[in-house]
């Protein structure tokens, strides 16, 4: 060991002429980084994965390669609640990052808290935004007590995919070769029975393993579509239709025209290879489906539209993506940095259209209301969409991966296996949640 | 004389002194903060009242935190008593591997015990392959399409049969350090007295044996009750929690729900309970001896 020791030592000597004039380039490097030293670095933290994330990314690297002044450094974290566990205690801690994309529905818990710094119109208009700049739900969904607390980026809603072929097969199509409207229940039973029992394969795919959040999503835009609140008053208020809607949803799985207990990739791949009529998802998958058709590895043609109106109207669950800023408390941003955060954050709005090649409505009006983006295909198709969507109900324990959402994915997919009645789950969810609803919002 | 004895008790608390230093530091204070937490209504990093025994109040009348202290029962039931079984067996198979095929027994000992190196996420991730509903090897050898995971009635035992698998190494091991503590002359006197096979076992092996058992089923013991990382990963609780244990119960009351003085109590409460179930345990154990 020694005797080689010696040997490298040796060879170390002998090396080092010739490592010199690399060395020389690397502190030459590092002098032309020092003449960027005065730029502003702003660390943020995203939740974005997937094509999502890699549009970000996008976004981020031709930001910093349009100006000197303000580079983004940003960091990935896992999606959900880790995302948000993490974004508090260390913003709690002062030791947050400069900027966050955060979920709209998760504002009431995260700026109720304490955990995000409120964005003055001064601070915007440095920025170069304003308020009257984004559509008008999704800038209500970013103030909170009176105070703008996020910067929203875009809209999310539940569609219906479905795959043409299939659905021309089970005579589901309209003369102009779409979906021919689908109004009631049992309109969207008949046409899931439909696929399967023409064509042999699935009427309908969606997430539905254990601690999935799809069917709360679906179960929250069905009790809107009656008109029902999820909570009133401190309590549960949904009621007996709580219970029917949910037995409606289970039966679609009950009856075999849709497989229980499937994780997302699987609910997803069994769409994309043809193998189910009906898809119930976020937009989020359309960038795959466009790539797909694109490089000829989808096998069919494909159509969306927004989630049908099943009961009283056409409520759909969505979200939105915006950045917030931590509070960091006892690390209060300068004036100069919040600008720099402000300056990236217009930015990315101005450059949105990206954005909604990801699936995304735009939540930035002239992007949104732009002719290139109203005839972007196949945003186009669901566009109607935005006009009835609703969030997560307000409350501390709501929104994307929030407290109450953890407990309902753990309770609601059971009756779609079969595993526990739908009236039994939603006892047991209730039984659980009831801690938060009755408990003071935390100030973290 | 009494200046040596006093030197002694010097140099005595000097070497305790670091000893004691982190007891106090790292067990004894935030233990006591922990006490205080579960007396007041405290979110993630912030206390904001005094509440007394209320968070023990909700505490009794919580459903969710019986019902996940009973799969922690259930969990130990499943692991301890086949841990330490299989622990001696594997021992008493290995010390039979002496002289000449001394080579086969240590090979077979590192097979045994491999698997207590990996990390848990490495071992989840594992036991998930195998058990995968349509590709899982598991499956397939039985002929069937289980989601196992998922199962209310088949996803406790998984846990458990893998958490066997991964730990049993270390059992192993503490058995054949007791194995190999009883003197060969024991052995060979009972051989000279004819004693063979099960006899040889039943008087000599099992009873020098007895306070190693005594310690492995008590250290299996707290170790099961502690179970988190197997089932937060594997099962994530579920379905429907029928296997979040206790542990899981605290860390979602304290993270996900940002309810740090209830999860507290939690705490408190299942510390309780473990001290008392390891003293029972010991005592009855020691009294049959």
């Amino acid at each position: 060991m020694r005797h080689a020791g010696k040997r490298l030592a040796g060879g170390l000597s002998e090396l080092l002429p010739g490592l010199l004039p690399g060395l020389l380039l690397l502190l030459l490097a590092l002098s032309c980084g020092a003449a960027r030293a005065d730029a502003q670095v702003v660390r943020m933290w995203t939740l974005l994965s997937g094509g999502d994330g890699a549009r970000m990314r996008a976004l981020i690297d031709s930001f910093n390669a349009s100006q000197q002044e303000v580079r983004v450094e940003s960091t990935t974290l896992k999606w959900g609640e880790p995302f948000y566990t993490k974004l508090i205690t260390a913003s709690v801690a002062g030791a947050g990052p400069d900027l966050a994309t955060i979920h709209l529905s998760r504002l009431p818990n995260l700026a109720g808290g304490g955990v995000l710094r409120p964005i003055s119109a001064a601070e915007l208009a440095a920025g170069g935004l304003q308020g009257s700049d984004f559509l008008t739900r999704q800038w209500d969904r970013s103030q909170y007590g009176g105070r703008t607390y996020a910067i929203p980026l875009d809209l999310h809603p539940l569609v219906l995919y479905y795959n043409k072929d299939l659905a021309g097969q089970a005579g589901l199509l309209g003369a102009d070769g779409r979906l021919a409207p689908i109004v009631g229940m049992d309109a969207m039973t008949n046409a899931f029975r439909a696929v399967k029992e023409r064509t042999g394969k699935a009427g309908l795919t969606m997430e539905s393993a254990q601690s999935t959040y799809a069917i709360w999503r679906l179960w929250l835009s069905l009790l809107a579509q009656q008109g029902l609140p999820v909570v009133a008053d401190g309590r549960f208020a949904y009621g007996p239709a709580g219970e029917r809607t949910l037995a409606a949803i289970a039966r679609w799985f009950q009856a075999g025209y849709a497989t229980p207990g499937q994780d997302y990739p699987a609910s997803t791949s069994q769409f994309m290879a043809g193998n189910a009529g009906f898809m119930i998802n976020g937009v989020w998958e359309v960038p795959e489906l466009v790539r797909g058709t694109r490089a000829g590895t989808l096998r069919f043609r494909y159509g969306i539209a927004p989630l049908p109106q099943l009961y009283g109207n056409a409520s759909a669950w969505a979200d939105s993506h915006g950045f917030a800023i931590p509070a960091s408390e006892g690390r209060p941003m300068s004036p100069e940095k919040a600008t720099a955060v402000l300056r990236f954050v217009a930015y990315v709005n101005t450059h949105s259209f990206g954005w909604a090649e990801g699936g995304h409505i735009p939540a930035y009006r002239p992007v949104a209301e732009s002719p290139a983006a109203m005839a972007l295909m196949p945003n186009a198709e669901y566009g109607a969409a935005a006009a009835s969507v609703v969030y997560d109900p307000p409350g501390w324990y709501m929104g994307a991966a929030g407290p109450l959402e953890a407990i309902a994915s753990k309770f609601l997919p059971a009756p779609l296996a079969g595993q526990l009645t739908p009236a039994d789950a939603l006892r047991r969810f209730e039984t659980e949640a009831q801690r938060l609803l009755r408990k003071r919002p935390p100030r973290y | 004389m009494k200046a040596t004895r006093r030197s002694e008790a010097l140099s005595a608390a000097l070497l305790l002194l670091p000893f004691m230093a982190a007891f106090v530091l790292f067990f004894l204070l935030p233990a006591f903060q922990t006490l205080y937490l579960s007396l007041t209504e405290s979110s993630l990093t912030r206390t904001s009242a005094f509440v007394g025994l209320a968070n023990y109040d909700t505490l009794v009348h919580d459903p969710a935190f019986w019902s996940s202290l009973g799969n922690t029962f259930y969990f130990s039931v499943l692991t301890v008593i086949p841990l330490t079984a299989l622990g001696l067996a594997m021992a008493l198979l290995v010390d039979r591997f002496t002289g000449d095929r001394q080579r086969a027994g240590t090979w077979l000992q590192s097979v045994f015990f491999l698997p207590y190196v990996l990390p848990i996420s490495v071992m989840t991730l594992i036991a998930d392959w195998m058990l995968q509903p349509s590709s899982g090897i598991v499956n397939h050898l039985l002929g069937v399409q289980r989601a196992w995971f998922s199962d209310v009635h088949w996803a406790m035992p998984v846990v458990a049969i893998a958490t066997v698998w991964w730990t049993v190494g270390f059992n192993m091991l503490i058995f054949l350090a007791g194995l190999r503590n009883i003197p060969r002359e024991q052995y060979e006197a009972a051989a000279l007295d004819g004693a063979r096979g099960f006899a040889v076992f039943r008087h000599i092996t099992w009873p020098a044996l007895l306070p190693v058992t005594v310690t492995a089923l008590v250290l299996q013991l707290i170790a099961s009750l502690k179970v988190f990382g197997q089932t937060y990963i594997m099962t994530t609780g579920g379905p429907f929690n029928t296997t979040r244990v206790t542990l899981h119960y605290m860390y979602e009351t304290a993270f996900t729900q940002s309810d740090a003085g209830y999860a507290a109590a939690v705490a408190m409460a299942f510390m309780f309970v473990v001290v008392a179930l390891g003293l029972l345990q010991a005592l009855l154990l020691r009294k049959r001896k």
